[in-house]
């Protein structure tokens, strides 16, 4: 409402500006603090490590956020995609290290690797998507009660089907060789495949975004958002794109969790419910249903996870907690989120 | 006769004939009829499996009410509960474990501090997440009770982390106290135990029910079934349901205190961890929303089906010898748990209890029409 008051009367936009650049000097000047106490050239190195890790924050909330804003539905069964996408992902390049691709091999073939996996990953995760969207969350919509109670129930098969074909046990991941080791650039030691997780996190924020704004499916889902009824009375099938979208926020949950698991060399059953707490975590702080706010809130985390890890690392897993209450007091609504 | 009819209100008579008919109806026999089972129990089994899934059920029916006050009486969804579970468990595993050799005023002291604290904790979350929509409630409880959970492990020099904390128990609650037999029963630590759990499991279930009960009671259900009608007959929402999970809160920080009394042990992963809390959750869905009384079906349910469930693994390794993914697929018994979660929610959304009430009802209006 206030916005478009403010574009309306033009007489307000610079009071309306005036408040964002004071927004942005201020998480500039937060930013920049802990350069007080960190020496810059680990500070840097800080930097890289927390982008990377806000841009695998992203990948795994932003089919959350997606699913929340068109849908309404808090998808808890999120973390079961994310969980399945790392595990094929472990399949799949076990499978490749077999032809020699994986822990020996070229440039090539170490990205063509990942690529393959991602992609096997997102084409399971969407799957699994469309059958859960299709089977379960389709008779309910409407009732959040429901919906959460049934996609606990979801997850907890998915988590318990993974346990049945791969086993209850820790796995290692393997890293595809190109990726191993490290870039040192004028002392700033940059892990490889941090950039590898930056790279692909900003295509996918790219791509989702491009979709969202650009394209007539993108119109027809954001006015979905705006007023369901309206855009099913202007003869757009809902339901198919409800579907399509449901399918398409696990998918980013898979590619996400294939992406976390080389991260992190190591998957584990468990895993999923893990990250589906930092992607709830980061969909409040962003904003419930806003794409870039949740893009914002994982760099936030990502960022201050890695800065106070290095200052206070006891206080580090708290650090999320702490952003969401600090977020929470100001904004209750989330960064960029509504009402 | 004529004249007092006409000086009440609808409400009050209807009151007035709940009131007189109090101890004479079927409800109020088979409750008093449970309750003697209960304390025939241990007579009547003088198996510690059996007197173990028995005080289980005791414990997780108040929790699983409490939560029904939340879940089901308000329409909030917690994810927290079962974390005021474990800090109930965990203030009186604690302050019995750093007493050395705890009195009886230790364990009183845990209670009340795991009253406390919940109370504190619970007024906090609401605070931050309440104010905006009651689906945040659902995100932003998961995310503190993961922060707990993590905390129960990384906070080792208190909670000893992984290992747990075991403790022993003052006076004649300690395991190893016996003394000679009653009516042919061993009397030892165990059965006062089981009494103590007993008769404040009975008196907590009482609190809720009276609770639900009473005008604060009526209101929550309002706001559950309209928030807009209840906000504009000038109800302060956001104060009832604070209300309403800082209640629900407390009492699930006591059946925590209760839980680690029977157990003697806490660790992170029996009461802090999500599948404590999604154990809760089935249980209520099986009982029946809103019922309350639910709590103790959904209760009795799961614990037996917990207890029992593992011995198909034995049978299974049995009839078929060699065969892994059989033997993986009995094995993963949290999987028909999951499928059972499912099927209720889309097929039997009211649970056992709210389908016998729904029954009840019907069979009522039919009687009725009959007439």
């Amino acid at each position: 409402m206030t916005s478009q008051t403010a574009s309306l009367a033009g007489g307000e936009k610079p009071a309306l500006d005036m408040k964002q650049v004071a927004f942005w000097v201020v998480a500039g000047g937060i930013w920049l603090l802990p350069l007080i106490w960190i020496d810059p050239t680990i500070y840097m190195v800080l930097t890289v490590a927390g982008v990377a890790m806000g841009m695998l924050l992203f990948l795994t909330a932003v089919g959350l956020t997606i699913i929340f804003g068109l849908m309404d539905v808090l998808n808890l069964a999120h973390g079961a995609f994310f969980a399945w996408g790392a595990y094929v992902g472990f399949t799949i390049l076990g499978a490749l290290n077999g032809l020699g691709w994986v822990e020996t091999g070229t440039l090539a073939q170490s990205i063509l690797s990942v690529a393959i996996s991602l992609a096997v990953a997102l084409v399971v995760g969407g799957l699994w998507g469309l059958v859960v969207e299709r089977l379960i969350i389709s008779k309910i919509y409407g009732d959040h009660l429901k919906q959460i109670l049934i996609t606990v129930g979801a997850s907890m098969i998915m988590a318990e089907i993974i346990k049945v074909i791969w086993g209850p046990n820790q796995e290692v991941m393997l890293v595809p060789a190109a990726f191993t080791g490290s870039y040192d650039i004028a002392d700033v030691v940059i892990n490889k495949f941090r950039v590898a997780a930056i790279v692909v996190g900003a295509a996918v924020y790219t791509g989702v975004m491009a979709v969202l704004l650009k394209t007539k499916l993108g119109i027809i889902i954001r006015a979905g958002v705006e007023n369901r009824e309206v855009v099913q009375a202007l003869g757009y099938n809902i339901t198919r794109i409800f579907t399509g979208v449901f399918a398409a926020g696990a998918a980013l949950a898979a590619v996400g969790g294939s992406m976390w698991g080389i991260f992190r060399e190591q998957i584990n059953p468990a895993m999923g419910e893990e990250n589906l707490i930092f992607a709830l975590i980061v969909v409040i702080i962003g904003g419930m249903g806003s794409v870039t706010g949740s893009f914002l809130s994982a760099m936030m985390v990502g960022l201050a996870f890695n800065y106070v890890a290095f200052l206070m690392p006891k206080l580090a897993l708290g650090v999320n907690i702490l952003i969401m209450a600090i977020i929470l007091l100001i904004r209750p609504w989330g960064l960029l989120g509504k009402e | 006769m004529d004249a007092s009819n006409q000086t009440l209100t609808p409400v009050e008579s209807q009151r007035l004939a709940f009131e007189r008919g109090r101890y004479t109806r079927p409800t109020f026999l088979v409750q008093l009829a449970l309750v003697a089972i209960l304390i025939a129990c241990p007579l009547m089994f003088q198996s510690f499996r059996v007197m173990d899934v028995v005080v289980k059920i005791m414990i997780f029916a108040v929790a699983v009410a409490s939560y029904d006050i939340i879940i089901g009486y308000t329409g909030i969804i917690s994810f927290a509960h079962g974390m005021f579970f474990g800090l109930g468990a965990y203030a009186v595993g604690l302050v019995a474990y750093y007493s050395g050799s705890p009195h009886y005023y230790h364990i009183l002291l845990g209670l009340l501090l795991a009253v406390a604290m919940a109370m504190v904790l619970a007024v906090v979350i609401a605070f931050f997440s309440l104010r905006v929509k009651a689906i945040f409630f659902a995100m932003m409880t998961l995310a503190v009770a993961e922060f707990a959970h993590i905390l129960g492990y990384q906070w080792s020099s208190l909670t000893m982390g992984e290992d747990g904390v075991s403790f022993k128990m003052p006076g004649i609650m300690n395991v190893n106290w016996a003394d000679g037999t009653i009516l042919g029963i061993p009397l030892n630590g165990r059965l006062v135990t089981y009494y103590v759990i007993l008769v404040i499991s009975v008196l907590l279930f009482i609190g809720i029910v009276r609770f639900v009960r009473s005008p604060v009671g009526r209101v929550l259900k309002s706001i559950r079934d309209n928030e807009q009608r209840a906000t504009a007959l000038g109800y302060r929402i956001f104060r009832y349901r604070m209300l309403s999970t800082v209640f629900g809160s407390t009492i699930a920080a006591i059946c925590g205190g209760l839980f680690a009394m029977w157990l003697n042990y806490v660790n992170p992963d029996t009461v802090l961890g999500i599948p404590l809390m999604l154990n809760i959750l089935l249980m209520v869905i099986v009982g029946g929303l809103g019922t309350i009384y639910g709590g103790i079906v959904g209760a009795a349910f799961i614990n037996i089906a917990e207890t029992w469930l593992p011995d198909l693994q034995k049978v299974a390794s049995k009839l078929f010898p060699g065969n892994e993914v059989m033997q993986r697929l009995t094995e993963r018994w949290v999987l028909y748990f999951g499928i059972l979660y499912v099927l209720v929610v889309l097929f039997f959304p009211k649970g056992v209890m709210g389908s016998l009430r729904d029954m009840a009802t019907r069979r009522k209006a039919q009687a009725m029409r009959r007439d």
